[in-house]
């Protein structure tokens, strides 16, 4: 099945009165259950692609259809409903809230979920996203008391809590070292393997992307090169 | 906006109020202030207003004279007739005036000797009633004594408006002081009425003893009170004339108290007709002369603004009792104090020195006196509600400063919820409850503040200050209000975040 469909899309916006374009022509098409990297350097356009992919932003020119459905003209109340039913954010710099239980970080997208989830179901969903990443033990510990890794493991349990399609991380090993990166990125191919999830990853070292399925290398907003990851680290 | 996400805020909402400690307090302090300036305004305008209540039922504003007979036939009466029409009188029977038996029985009471007719010029309350007499009860017109008892037990129940009621007989008389006519005497007035009329008469003090009392009068016992100007006369300024005896219609007297006056402008006085007086039970009054009926009742209403509906009632329940048919005028007068002219109740020189001073004081009544100076509280309440106004404003702009400071340190969060599928509203959702909870909490600051402050003026100034529970209610509205009105800027500032902008890794 299609998940994601991109058609040409193009990306400019102004920065300093200078016009700047971030993407200039991007077509892809990723299937559920993929597990795509897509790497490059630093002003490659990677970041935009995310935000486009993550219905934070929209394309200026271009297609962008996410399940079938066209999103890339929707108005910011459905975008955001879509971000909080379909994508699952994992970020570098973890972004949990502070002075919040790690429990209580999880449950915040059922406060946003349409229909409401009630409060009890709320708890009990985000106890069992915990439970799945091994932390049921830290559910009332407040972020500054959990280590850089539970840290992004609570993160990815607020990810899939919602049960969405797809979840984007971005560059989620940025701010850990080399061993529980390691961890992380097995959690993501578990999670795969699992629970049959698309996962798009943007970083820009080799060894992280060597995790995917699938590798697209972006220079200068273009795709490079597209193609499947023969040395996968399993 | 839906209300479970708006409830989940509630506790991030205190969390983040905590982060910023120093200033939280600071706004929660100019919130409070407001609050409490609000609370003490409204509470020194009820104040006043209360004070003006009083001191208007002080100068009788509440009170209502029900007077036997009527000398002005007014309704139907003066439309069928008028001056000079007497067609009524043919209904009268022929036998007109006192039925001699009767009157001579009346004062051969067992064991009480007659009283001399010229020392009691008006005891002409024994006579039957005019529709008894006449069978028609427009022959009430006049003097004759229509009023009982049973008439003001009637008002007191039947009424819901009115507070007190006194019975009152009248009668000019002479007091001797002991038991005998061998003592010092005084020509003055007794008023025989019920226990209630000290109640009613709020300026009167009791240097010695105390008024009547209940069991007295249920009783009929031979007490009296003496006005200070009898107590003077009869037994020197300044003994205690309690326990001693007053002779009057040859009965003796116990005497049980005096009264006195705490104002000013009522000063008591040699032939004035409070203090130069003396009360006895009205049931005392009646058996001894014989009487049953009363030249007065006296009726207070709970409310100074009552007195003229309630005034109208009496009129109505009186005229049931009396059995009076729509077309007769009434066989009794009802007036109100608050109608009669200012300077009318003043002791003489006290009215001299009013009149002589402010020009249309003769017109100016109670009533009028009492608008114009609810006219005057309005204004300054208006001022005081002012003042408040402006305090709590101030206090909404502090919170509405702590509340921009918030959103622009919390930026990441604000760009988080949003990736996590938080819409603007709900931002914005989020925003207005936290400003609400910071600012009700300080409204419950400020009512304590402004509650304590109250009675602090209330017992330092003594003004008078009326604090209620319904008043804290207000103070939490104004304060909910306040945190509505200045945290819909900041929280749709905090809408309007960008999300990528926000999550911009550093």
């Amino acid at each position: 099945m299609r998940l994601i469909s991109l058609r040409d899309v193009k990306k400019r916006y102004e920065l300093g009165g200078a016009e700047v374009h971030a993407l200039r022509g991007i077509s892809l098409d990723i299937e559920a259950g993929e597990f795509v990297a897509i790497i490059g350097p630093s002003g490659s356009g990677k970041s935009t692609l995310m935000h486009i992919l993550g219905c934070l932003d929209r394309p200026t020119e271009g297609n962008f259809l996410l399940n079938g459905k066209d999103v890339s003209a929707m108005a910011r109340d459905e975008l955001a409903s879509i971000r909080n039913k379909q994508i699952g954010f994992v970020f570098q710099g973890f972004n949990l809230l502070p002075r919040t239980t790690a429990v209580e970080n999880v449950e915040v997208p059922l406060l946003y979920a349409r229909p409401s989830v009630r409060t009890a179901e709320r708890r009990r969903r985000a106890l069992a996203a915990l439970a799945s990443m091994g932390l049921s033990d830290r559910a009332e510990h407040h972020p500054n008391q959990l280590s850089g890794g539970q840290q992004q493991r609570v993160a990815i349990a607020r990810a899939l809590v919602n049960e969405p399609s797809v979840i984007l991380a971005d560059e989620p090993t940025g701010n850990l070292d080399t061993a529980t990166s390691i961890d992380v990125m097995r959690l993501l191919q578990d999670l795969r393997a699992s629970h049959a999830m698309t996962i798009i990853l943007i970083t820009h070292e080799p060894e992280i992307a060597a995790y995917g399925t699938r590798i697209i290398a972006m220079r200068d907003g273009v795709i490079v090169s597209d193609r499947p990851n023969t040395a996968r680290v399993t | 906006m839906m209300l479970p996400p708006a409830l989940g805020f509630a506790g991030q909402a205190l969390r983040s109020l905590a982060r910023n400690g120093l200033q939280t307090g600071l706004a929660l302090l100019g919130v409070s202030i407001g609050v409490g300036a609000l609370i003490i305004s409204i509470g020194l305008g009820r104040g006043a207003r209360q004070a003006i209540d009083e001191e208007l039922r002080a100068a009788g504003a509440n009170m209502i004279i029900v007077t036997s007979g009527n000398y002005r036939p007014q309704g139907d009466a003066q439309q069928e007739g008028g001056a000079g029409d007497e067609t009524w009188l043919d209904d009268v029977p022929r036998y007109i005036g006192v039925d001699p038996p009767r009157f001579a029985r009346s004062f051969s009471g067992a064991g009480l000797i007659p009283v001399h007719f010229e020392d009691d010029p008006t005891a002409l309350h024994d006579h039957p009633t005019a529709k008894q007499r006449l069978g028609d009860s427009s022959a009430g017109l006049g003097a004759a004594a229509t009023l009982t008892r049973a008439d003001a037990a009637a008002i007191l129940h039947a009424i819901s408006g009115v507070e007190h009621v006194a019975s009152g007989v009248h009668e000019n008389v002479r007091v001797y002081a002991g038991a005998d006519e061998k003592g010092r005497v005084w020509f003055t007035r007794l008023h025989a009425t019920d226990a209630d009329l000290a109640v009613i008469r709020t300026g009167w003090t009791f240097p010695h003893g105390g008024f009547l009392t209940e069991q007295q009068v249920q009783s009929g016992e031979q007490v009296m009170v003496l006005g200070r100007i009898v107590a003077e006369r009869l037994f020197g300024s300044g003994s205690n004339p309690v326990g001693q005896n007053v002779n009057l219609w040859h009965q003796t007297f116990r005497v049980t108290g005096v009264i006195g006056t705490r104002s000013w402008a009522a000063q008591p006085e040699a032939g004035d007709d409070q203090f130069d007086a003396v009360y006895a039970p009205v049931t005392t009054v009646h058996r001894l002369l014989n009487l049953s009926k009363l030249n007065t009742i006296l009726v207070t209403t709970k409310s100074a603004g009552d007195v003229t509906a309630t005034a109208k009632q009496i009129v109505a329940l009186l005229r049931r009792r009396h059995h009076i048919s729509d077309k007769a005028a009434d066989d009794f007068t009802v007036k109100t104090q608050a109608q009669q002219v200012l300077g009318h109740g003043l002791p003489p020189q006290l009215a001299r020195v009013v009149t002589g001073n402010m020009s249309g004081v003769d017109t100016l009544t109670i009533a009028k006196l009492g608008v114009s100076m609810e006219r005057a509280n309005v204004t300054m309440q208006w001022l005081l509600a002012g003042v408040a106004t402006v305090s709590l404003a101030v206090g909404g702009v502090g919170l509405m400063n702590l509340l921009l400071l918030s959103v622009t340190q919390r930026k990441r969060e604000v760009g988080v919820r949003m990736a996590l599928g938080a819409r603007p509203a709900d931002v914005v959702m989020q925003f207005v409850v936290e400003a609400v909870a910071l600012s009700v909490a300080g409204g419950v600051l400020g009512t304590l503040i402004g509650a304590f402050a109250a009675s602090g003026l209330a017992q330092m100034l003594h003004w008078s200050i009326v604090v209620s529970p319904l008043l804290g209610a207000v103070g939490m509205l104004a304060a909910a209000l306040i945190g509505v009105t200045f945290g819909v800027y900041p929280a749709r500032r905090a809408a309007c975040v960008d999300p990528i902008e926000a999550l911009r890794h550093d």
